[in-house]
């Protein structure tokens, strides 16, 4: 087992290695972003130490490496950088010192803010409407795909269907317009949810936050409807295969109830396509949902984004980029755990 | 006295859309206190359907029309299984009848560990404590007779041999101590030498406890040795019934006799295999067969130390078992194991073996299906091994497999006029697809079959049809080598005799060279000129089929032929 997390660590730093390599000349391999940090006005020498400072004076491959030194925890930087930088962690040696720090994603050219802090800001938002949404769709989803299998054919079954056929050719911006209206202004003196909101506020008077969860309700529930009908669906369909099962038919042999033959024996064998969808999409929803969270008025991830590809402020796509690279990679080895402890036939190694 | 159990004018009918297919036409029957009934017939006959009746357990579209299963567990009173609630009857099954079924590989649950699944049983049907619980199922692993129960408790069933997962299985029938043990088929999908032990232990359990056991068999000869009586099933209706010695000296029923007669274990290469159709045609004058067989004295077999067509030297087939984290192979698996043998021009060479052995690999390897890890195959004089890609293209015309199982060895989306014709195109033998047409149907014919055939898909046809099918198929390129991978054992025994007579008709007119390879010894021996038997992937001894049969030197081929149920009644 620990052999395996290590085999997948291995892999994955090798994905990340790419995925840096593709972001850093997607971003910096062309053109002069001096421009772009200067704004509309500046003579020439603001100009030349904007270059300097962000190493455009350098050859593309020194560039390269110094971007990699700074994004990589194991790097070497002298005391003068490790104070400009404000750089967290530990470092031994010299002028030059080597150590283990917390990766730096540079500033952002727009509000010179450290990328990392606007991230790791935007990131819990993004990480509570996410676990949200896969919630109520793992929740909701599993068991009305085994209620739908069990009962096949009969009303629960087709309604069950039906409803999620539209759950998944509903675009999330256009349910979430209609949530939002429906549930957020039309219903909201019932419901006393808002269209819009985040997940603190600032209290007006003593200036403290305080949390204001049931925000996350219209967000996650739009987000959540889509792997919802896909969990179930996909469930319906496992169930139906493993119903059929002689396993299935000796448990009932042996006198079980029909609850425990379902929930017990066939359950955890029609498991394994759902845990695919499930950590598919908990990934991709890491990776920020921009539409939702910009109806919503959520604080995550994906709008933060959005808001920096509008404004060609591209370390904080970099930044954001490569966050959900390490997310994908991270929800993946999870999956293939999950799958083992799920399947014991699954052998990893 | 009421018997055990006694099954009066029992009628099951499966509903689909648009059909109602009768499976059981008004059977009635009746099993005693420690008796063992066996119920005999092939696939589709209903056999199965009874069984699963007794306890309910068919799919929803099964619909009992008629008939009463009166159960009696106290010999005074009885009471009527269809009439109970499920409630009622989740109570009885595992409890008092308890079942143990065909495959053990699906019959147990993989994602939860074999000791737990018993315990289960044990827990449902007694209001006692886990720990106690797990002492049950300890005490019954060791009266299955598996090795260190404590560890197979804890394992899960792809951990263990099928022959283990059948013990698991009887373990957990027998936990709650049933006063029926109803036996689907257990020891079909084993091993001869294993199933030899889980009859052994059926019927030792049975000894003790003085249960009633029902045993459903399509194999003849196992009748003969497990049962007392004896009921014989042909198309949802039982066509004879007695005791087993009666039965076997002096079947009445044309059906009977029929399966009594097509087991290839009574019959001597070139003799024809009889048939079911032999019988149930001339049901009225049975004579005519027995007259047959008398005058249809053995020919010699053929005498084959010709040319040589095929020749291995010192073939090894490894796969790796254990890997470094480099992926660098540690230990190996040696399915084949430094095999050498030869295969003359035109005669057919039987493989046998039990599951594991390295048949199936060997056969594969020979067509270069999977890579030899060292080794030479010659064949013809040129070295298979040394040919790239491309060149083993033109030899496969050349060398045929008929796989295992007609089921999937299919597409089931392509009709099989098209996939018979399929190689031809490959191999650009015929180019023009009118002419394939009629090569196709010539085949189809050739096999039984005719030119309505061409334009079906696999689903339309029976598991003997399948088989014929593919054999057309592989015939297609004129091959001179058929490799024919358990080609008869997923069929039923008069079915089984069909396609033997094909392939012996078939090997006449063209003159192939076969190696057959099956774990059926009968079967081998009835078709085979000479058998060549393996064992953990080394040759155990090969030898004219006659001599292995009767007069083995090897000690394993000794235990293998010893396994083999006789059929006879002593």
């Amino acid at each position: 087992m620990l052999r395996f997390i290590l085999k997948k660590f291995l892999y994955s730093l090798l994905v990340l290695a790419g995925v840096v390599m593709l972001v850093f000349f997607l971003f910096q391999g062309f053109g002069d972003p001096s421009r772009l940090v200067m704004g509309q006005t500046g003579d020439s020498a603001t100009q030349a130490n904007i270059r300097k400072e962000l190493y455009l004076d350098q050859p593309k491959w020194k560039q390269f490496l110094y971007y990699v030194n700074d994004i990589s925890p194991v790097c070497v930087h002298s005391i003068e950088e490790i104070q400009k930088k404000k750089l967290k962690g530990f470092f031994i040696g010299g002028h030059e010192k080597f150590g283990l720090k917390i990766p730096y994603l540079r500033q952002s050219y727009q509000s010179k803010r450290e990328v990392w802090n606007i991230l790791m800001q935007a990131l819990p938002g993004t990480l509570m409407l996410a676990i949200a949404a896969m919630m109520i769709a793992v929740l909701i989803g599993i068991p009305l795909g085994v209620v739908a299998a069990v009962r096949q054919n009969s009303w629960v079954d087709t309604s069950a269907i039906f409803s999620s056929i539209i759950g998944i050719s509903a675009p999330s911006f256009f349910m979430g317009i209609i949530i939002a209206y429906v549930f957020g202004f039309v219903f909201s003196g019932w419901t006393g949810l808002h269209i819009s909101g985040n997940w603190f506020d600032i209290d007006d008077a003593t200036g403290a936050r305080r949390l204001t969860l049931q925000n996350l309700i219209l967000p996650a529930v739009t987000l959540g409807i889509r792997p919802l009908a896909i969990i179930t669906q996909l469930t319906r369909s496992a169930m139906l295969d493993v119903l059929e099962q002689d396993f299935v038919r000796t448990a009932y042999a042996k006198g079980l109830s029909k609850r425990t033959v379902i929930w017990k024996h066939a359950l955890r064998n029609a498991l394994n396509p759902v845990i695919t969808a499930v950590t598919g999409w908990f990934a991709e929803l890491l990776a920020g949902a921009f539409f939702v969270e910009y109806i919503f008025g959520w604080q995550g991830i994906g709008k933060v984004t959005v808001d920096a590809l509008e404004k060609l402020d591209y370390p904080v796509v970099m930044g954001s980029v490569l966050i959900t690279a390490s997310f994908f990679i991270l929800v993946n080895i999870l999956a293939d755990i999950l799958y083992s402890f799920v399947d014991p036939r699954v052998r990893i190694g | 006295m009421e018997p055990l159990i006694s099954i009066t004018d029992l009628s099951v009918d499966f509903i689909s859309e648009n059909s109602i297919n009768p499976a059981l036409k008004n059977i009635s029957f009746e099993v005693k206190r420690g008796e063992i009934v066996a119920l005999v017939g092939e696939s589709g006959s209903g056999k199965s359907v009874t069984s699963l009746s007794v306890l309910q357990l068919l799919p929803h579209s099964a619909k009992y029309t008629s008939g009463k299963i009166l159960f009696s567990e106290n010999a005074n009173e009885s009471e009527d299984l269809l009439l109970k609630d499920p409630v009622a009857l989740a109570e009885i099954r595992g409890n008092k009848i308890a079942m143990i079924f065909q495959e053990p590989m699906t019959a147990l649950n993989p994602v939860i560990t074999c000791g737990k699944q018993v315990t289960e049983a044990v827990q449902r049907h007694q209001k006692i404590s886990y720990t106690e619980a797990k002492k049950i199922t300890l005490e019954w692993f060791r009266n299955v007779k598996l090795p260190d129960p404590a560890k197979v408790f804890n394992r899960y069933p792809h951990q263990i041999s099928g022959g283990q997962k059948q013990r698991v299985m009887i373990a957990m029938a027998m936990c709650c101590h049933p006063s029926l043990l109803i036996c689907d088929e257990p020891t079909t999908a084993l091993d001869v030498t294993v199933q030899k032990t889980i009859l052994q232990l059926i019927r030792d359990l049975q000894q003790q406890s003085g249960m009633g056991v029902i045993f459903i068999t399509h194999d003849l000869g196992l009748v003969a040795e497990i049962a007392d009586r004896a009921l014989v099933m042909y198309r949802g209706e039982i066509v004879e019934q007695g005791p087993v010695k009666e039965l076997f000296s002096h079947a009445k029923h044309p059906y009977t006799k029929a399966l009594l007669a097509c087991r290839p274990a009574n019959h001597n290469k070139p003799e024809r295999l009889p048939v079911v159709s032999d019988f149930l045609t001339i049901a009225d004058e049975p004579k005519i067969l027995i007259a047959d067989r008398s005058e249809n004295i053995p020919e010699q077999r053929i005498k084959v130390q010709g040319q040589v067509l095929l020749r291995a030297e010192n073939l090894s087939v490894w796969f790796p078992a254990k890997k470094n984290f480099f992926g660098t192979p540690l230990e190996f698996t040696k399915a084949v194991d430094n095999v050498s043998f030869e295969v003359f021009k035109e005669e057919t060479l039987g493989l046998v073996g039990e599951s594991g052995c390295g048949k199936t690999t060997l056969g594969r390897t020979l067509l270069r299906l999977i890579e030899p890890t060292s080794g030479k195959i010659f064949y013809n004089n040129t070295d298979l091994t040394q040919k790239k890609k491309e060149e083993m293209l033109s030899l496969r015309k050349e060398i045929q497999i008929v796989f295992q199982d007609p089921y999937s060895s299919l597409n089931p989306r392509l009709m099989i006029g098209p996939a018979i014709a399929e190689p031809l195109k490959v191999h650009k033998i015929i180019s023009q697809q009118k002419g394939r047409k009629e090569k196709v149907v010539g085949l189809l014919e050739k096999v039984g079959l005719n030119a309505d055939h061409f334009s079906r898909y696999p689903h339309e046809f029976s598991g003997g049809q399948r088989q014929r099918i593919v054999i057309a198929r592989a015939l297609a390129l004129s091959p001179s080598f058929l490799v024919c991978d358990e080609s008869v054992s997923a069929l039923d025994v008069s079915v089984q005799a069909q396609v033997l007579n094909l392939l012996n008709d078939l090997k006449k007119e063209y003159g192939f060279t076969i190696i057959f390879i099956s774990h059926d010894l009968s079967v081998v021996h009835y078709i085979s000129d000479r058998i060549m038997v393996m064992n953990k992937g080394k040759i155990e001894e090969t030898g004219p089929a006659e001599k292995i049969y009767s007069d083995p030197s090897s000690e394993y081929t000794k235990k293998l032929i010893a396994s083999i149920p006789k059929g006879i009644v002593a």
